[in-house]
């Protein structure tokens, strides 16, 4: 006997490449999800778990690769917001499709050694694109305090600038996003571990509460760059930062992201640049 | 971005089954439709491919092929031009025998005799021709080329264009218009007497009136033919408007008397463009000659019997097969089995990358060589596989000013098995019939398989001790 | 009964998939012999030896040879299969699809993967490094000469060459060839062998250690006559990428000199070198191992599952491999029986790969005498046999023989690795994820039977 009234969908088995930052949701037991948002070139689940990445990005070829995205070999199916999905044994279940990663790629690549004399002022990265919140005090706070040393303003800015700003992902959530990846990669890069320190202490401040702070999608992606993960515009500038690659092209490609996410992501990895700058000096 | 820095995109020739794989781990693959060689051509390729100078020589052979620069500056008599101790005429095509010529190439030949005066009758001219009274050379011999027949006699007049880049020198004769006329075999007294007045009053009336006017820039004139619709073998509308444009002061200038009959007759022909084109095509391509380790083909030609290519690094060899029959239409009640094998050194608009390679730019004549737009675009879509580079001043407006495909590689030849796309008028097989109508047509795969071999036993293979 | 024999001019599709469309044609109910292929020499020969007339072809056509009652379906179903694979192309009807590497790479690329019958392969390969791209040769039967020539023209461009032979890569995370689903991580692979390559890199993604690339140098690099090009290049672009922290050189036994060229290099190096000499007595499990020790990281006891042992087997030790390093591996391990390479260019010719097309490996099999200890391969990952227990299994089940199978795969394998485990076992294999505690096994129960 069947019970239920809808009707049996057809179940279509595709592949794709994951983020291994999601490995550890979509391996685990399968649990229910929902769909948050969707776009032309791409879906957000929110699965139901205490694991981060808590959302997960299905996107295509088209779209950003988040940290906590898995990209899709072919068409994303049609859903809208509120949709059930499936997350885990495995598989990402949604509209009709059920996807298993062929491929796995790392987030968080290490950045190599650097020469801290080697990095360029922070001046490199702020000549185009106008951030979200230019000239706003608490982002003027979060890179004074930084760059000196003074824990407690880093917090005390940090936490205003959790969840500040319109739009998916708030600017001060892409300061700050922007700004611990970079502490991490660079502090790692050239051997500076106050640097590596302050992104912990900041990283576990902004992500203790960021689910009831700001906008679930934004919250996920806190918790990816407290770990240092980040989208590959993001890692190339780092790399161009790194001297490994051209830093203007990496910009360029960077600020072309969404509305002000670039330009917001530039100012946090500005200041992390600043402050791995002035920390590497005094040892 | 260097190899191991991100996920790298993919080109994959060869099994499905790999792509395939690729396809599914959502990384960016472009698939190659690879198919095997021509047949008997592996060993060769390779042989060629390895020879360490040909990318040099190809790269260069194809610059100073798209760099030339083409200016008319002169019209001169072939006695001038071709001072031959005996009685020579020139012709289209590889080296050619009377006694294995077609109707249209014979019925030239006889036509230029009468016209001479060599021969008084069709009959004498018949028999001095079959005895070897005159010689017969290549007109590509001579720096020279020539539409269909092309028969070039000493009391012709030839267009002179002179590559302003390079220093070379090309000829080629004076169009007589269509309908019954020398080049496509047909020698009555119509066509003498139009011969004679073009000895007498158009060739003089364009010489002075060139020497007034000042070297003509041909590489900018067929640059805008191309975005004014004409392919440059097929269509030459544009171009002859072109030109008509820049002559007719100076033709008034020079012969008031004659002026009007002179413009007229210009006028009256859509492709009387065609032959300073040709010109134009062949001191470019004649820039791109000897270079050793060159696989490019510098001349595409045939004689009605044979076709022939020329290659760079090969020197003058002609590398032959049978001349096909065009595909086409046909003029009023003639048809296929009237068709003459393709005949003319006009494909030397091919091998410069105009013609059957700039289809996309002449949407107008697509029916006319029996096909769609579409066809149009595809075929010259699919010359940039068997070509070097794209011409950067011949571009084409509906491909996004791409430019047109340019350098025929032999190599590239045998491993598509895609033959070079030749636009062409078709000749009436008996002589003295003149044209029956207009098509495609395609040369002969043994034309470069032999000139393939040729490279691979001439190749310098640094593996092979 | 009648045969139907055609050629369409002008048809190309590579052999894999002619296979496969061979393959669904000879299983319809009125076919009993379908050869879709296309005429080459060979395959003239072998549908000549069917017992098929003939007519003239050249290597560029395809041949068609049908036998059965009705062949008239059999030849409207391969034109359905034929306007299935031509309309695969990514729906660009006015664009022209590229016919040559070098076309395509003229659209952009960042490596070329050559896979077109053996002869061809040069020309697709000299392409791509004329267009200044890296190229992976999965091909096989260049001379070596080519082989060298074309590396020697790669290091002017400064490009790797990853072959000829090259069955897998793993490129910036992408898998090319066989090659299997590896998590991210620190180890970088420099590997003259396919199968060497896959054994280390699928331990070590089970202790939990991932790889940063796989670099493929063809089987023939280290050889006097290549002069260890590729491994040069490819150690260098390791040490020069940060995600690697570690390098495992998996040689063949090179030639001396060129041996000493490559040691100097390796001496150079930041990053630190592991070094696995195949056939020096040194095993693949235990080159993984020493990768594991020099990260500081456990050594794991290799999943293995037991298999159910006929009693009374007295018989040959006998090899069944797909995987060439894999076969000369458990043969030297092993000291004794009787070793084939299925994957050898000497059973390939005119087939598929044997991690393709298991028809070979299911005959040996079956021909193996009663009471042997069977000893075979099953490789994996992209590209191979998408469910190679489904045929192998009843097989196994029906020899009266002890089945020791290497099982050569990562979790995230497309195949499951732990479900073509359990199948292999319930059909009484016992089942090990190290090739080389599958040859001791299998040698242990060989003596005891000898004793």
């Amino acid at each position: 006997m069947t019970v239920g009234t809808h009707a049996r969908r057809v179940r279509t088995h595709v592949t794709g490449a994951a983020s291994t930052a999601v490995r550890p949701v979509l391996e685990a037991s399968r649990r229910p999800a929902r769909v948050l948002a969707a776009f032309p070139a791409g879906i957000y689940l929110e699965v139901r778990t205490e694991l981060e990445p808590s959302v997960i990005a299905v996107v295509t070829g088209l779209a950003t690769r988040l940290p906590n995205s898995v990209l899709l070999a072919g068409a994303l199916p049609r859903v809208t917001m509120g949709d059930e999905a499936f997350v885990g044994d495995g598989t990402v279940e949604v509209g009709g499709l059920i996807l298993r990663a062929r491929r796995w790629w790392d987030p968080s690549p290490p950045l190599g050694a650097v020469d801290p004399a080697a990095l360029p002022p922070s001046s490199a990265l702020a000549r185009r694109g106008r951030p979200g919140l230019d000239g706003n005090d608490a982002v003027e706070l979060l890179a004074t305090s930084c760059a000196s040393e003074w824990l407690l303003g880093a917090v005390t800015a940090a936490e205003k600038l959790v969840g500040l700003g319109p739009g998916l992902t708030p600017s001060g959530d892409d300061v700050l996003a922007g700004l611990l990846v970079t502490l991490r990669h660079l502090g790692a890069a050239t051997g500076c571990q106050k640097a590596v320190d302050l992104a912990g202490w900041l990283g576990a401040a902004v992500t203790f509460d960021a689910r009831t702070r700001t906008t679930p999608i934004s919250a996920t992606l806190l918790h990816c760059a407290a770990r240092g993960e980040a989208c590959p515009e993001v890692l190339a500038v780092l790399r161009g930062l790194a001297g490994r690659r051209p830093l203007e092209a990496a910009l360029r490609r960077l600020r072309g992201l969404g509305h002000t996410s670039g330009a917001d992501l530039a100012q946090g990895i500005a200041i992390g640049l600043e402050t791995v700058r002035a920390l590497g000096g005094r040892k | 971005m260097t190899l191991l820095d991100g996920p790298p995109h993919v080109i994959a020739a060869g099994a499905g089954l790999l792509a395939d794989a690729l396809a599914e781990q959502a990384a960016a693959v472009t698939g190659v439709t690879w198919r095997p060689p021509l047949a008997g051509t592996a060993g060769d390729l390779a042989r060629v491919l390895a020879d360490p100078r040909r990318q040099a020589a190809n790269d260069l052979a194809v610059r100073r092929l798209t760099s030339a620069r083409p200016h008319l500056t002169g019209v001169r008599r072939a006695s001038e031009v071709l001072r031959q101790a005996e009685p020579t005429f020139l012709h289209a095509g590889p080296p050619i025998t009377w006694e294995r010529a077609s109707g249209p190439m014979r019925g030239a030949l006889v036509g230029a005799m009468l016209f001479e005066g060599y021969a008084h009758d069709e009959e004498e001219a018949v028999a001095r021709l079959a005895g070897g009274e005159v010689r017969l050379e290549p007109c590509h011999q001579h720096a020279a080329v020539g539409p269909m027949a092309g028969v070039v006699s000493p009391s012709m007049w030839l267009y002179e264009v002179r590559d302003l880049e390079h220093g070379g020198t090309a000829y080629c004769s004076l169009n007589e218009g269509l309908g019954k006329v020398l080049r496509y075999g047909a020698y009555g007294a119509e066509v003498l007497d139009r011969l004679r007045w073009m000895d007498t009053v158009l060739g003089p009336v364009l010489s002075a009136a060139i020497e007034l006017a000042g070297p003509i820039d041909l590489r900018n004139m067929i640059a805008q033919a191309l975005q004014m619709g004409d392919e440059l073998h097929n269509r030459n509308r544009a171009a002859t408007s072109l030109m008509l444009r820049e002559l007719a002061p100076a033709i008034a200038d020079a012969a008031p008397g004659s002026a009007s009959e002179v413009l007229r007759f210009i006028a009256g022909n859509d492709h009387f463009f065609l032959n300073a084109g040709m010109a134009a095509a062949k001191v470019s391509t004649d820039a791109a000659r000897d270079i050793p380790g060159s696989s490019m083909v510098v001349a595409m030609a045939r004689n009605g019997t044979d076709f022939g290519v020329q290659v760079s690094g090969l020197g003058g060899r002609w590398f032959t097969g049978p001349a096909g029959v065009p595909d086409g239409l046909y003029l009023g009640a003639y048809g296929p089995e009237d068709a003459n094998p393709d005949i003319g050194d006009s494909t030397i608009t091919e091998t410069s990358g105009l013609g059957g390679f700039a289809m996309a730019a002449a949407p107008a004549i697509v029916r006319f060589v029996g096909g769609e737009v579409a066809d149009a675009v595809a075929a010259t879509r699919s010359m940039y596989e068997i070509t070097l580079a794209e011409h950067p001043a011949y571009q084409i407006p509906g491909l996004g000013f791409r430019g047109t495909p340019t350098g025929i590689d032999v190599t590239l030849v045998a491993r598509t098995g895609l033959l070079p796309v030749v636009n062409t008028g078709i000749a009436g097989k008996v002589a003295g019939t003149g044209q029956v109508g207009a098509g495609l047509v395609s040369p002969p795969v043994e034309a470069f398989t032999a000139a393939l071999r040729a490279l691979a036993e001439n190749a310098a293979d640094p593996s092979d001790p | 009964m009648s045969d139907a024999v055609f050629v369409r001019k002008g048809v190309y599709h590579d052999s894999v998939t002619l296979m496969r469309v061979s393959r669904a044609l000879s299983e319809l109910p009125g076919t009993e012999v379908a050869v879709v292929a296309m005429a080459t020499e060979l395959n003239l020969g072998l549908a000549r030896d069917l017992g098929f007339e003939l007519p003239a072809a050249d290597p560029g056509d395809l041949l068609v040879a049908l036998r059965g009652p009705d062949t008239a379906t059999a030849a409207q179903e391969l034109d359905r299969h034929l306007a299935a694979l031509s309309a695969a192309g990514p729906g660009q009807e006015t664009e022209q699809p590229p016919l040559t590497t070098r076309s395509a790479a003229r659209r952009g690329g960042d490596l070329a993967l050559v896979s077109v019958p053996g002869e061809h392969a040069f020309a697709e390969a000299m392409d791509a490094i004329e267009s200044g791209l890296p190229v992976m040769i999965f091909s096989d039967g260049m001379p070596a000469e080519r082989e060298r020539l074309l590396k020697e023209r790669a290091d002017e461009r400064g490009v790797l060459v990853m072959g000829p032979d090259c069955g897998t890569a793993v490129v910036g995370g992408v898998g090319l060839g066989f090659a299997n689903v590896l998590r991210p991580g620190p180890v970088g692979l420099v590997a003259a062998s396919g199968t060497g390559a896959q054994q280390v890199s699928c331990l070590l993604d089970q202790a939990g250690v991932g790889v940063s690339h796989v670099l493929g140098v063809g089987g023939r690099d280290l050889s006097a006559e290549v002069g260890g090009l590729s491994t040069v290049r490819a150690l260098r672009m390791l040490d020069e990428d940060p995600a690697t922290e570690l390098i495992v050189l998996v040689s063949k036994p090179p030639d001396p000199e060129v041996a000493g060229r490559v040691r100097k290099v390796v001496e150079s190096l930041r990053t630190p070198v592991v070094e696995a000499l195949l056939g020096s007595g040194a095993d693949l499990t235990a080159a993984a191992e020493d990768a594991l020790r020099a990260l500081g990281r456990p050594v794991p006891d290799w999943l293995s599952w037991d298999g159910s042992r006929p009693d009374g087997v007295r018989g040959p030790l006998v090899g069944i491999y797909s995987g060439g390093t894999l076969c000369s591996e458990a043969a030297l391990i092993a000291g004794t029986g009787e070793f084939t390479d299925y994957g050898d260019d000497a059973y390939t010719r005119g087939r598929a790969h044997p991690m393709i097309d298991p028809t070979l490996r299911l005959e040996a099999l079956r021909e193996t005498p009663p009471g042997a200890v069977v000893l075979l391969d099953v490789v994996l990952g992209h590209a191979a046999d998408p469910d190679p227990a489904a045929a192998l299994a009843p097989a196994i089940a029906a020899r009266h023989a002890t089945v020791v199978v290497a099982l050569i795969g990562t979790e995230a394998d497309p195949q499951d690795l732990r479900r073509q485990a359990e199948t292999l076992r319930d059909a009484g294999a016992a089942v090990f994820t190290s090739n080389a505690r599958a040859a001791r096994h299998a040698a242990s129960i060989h003596r005891g039977n000898q004793s």
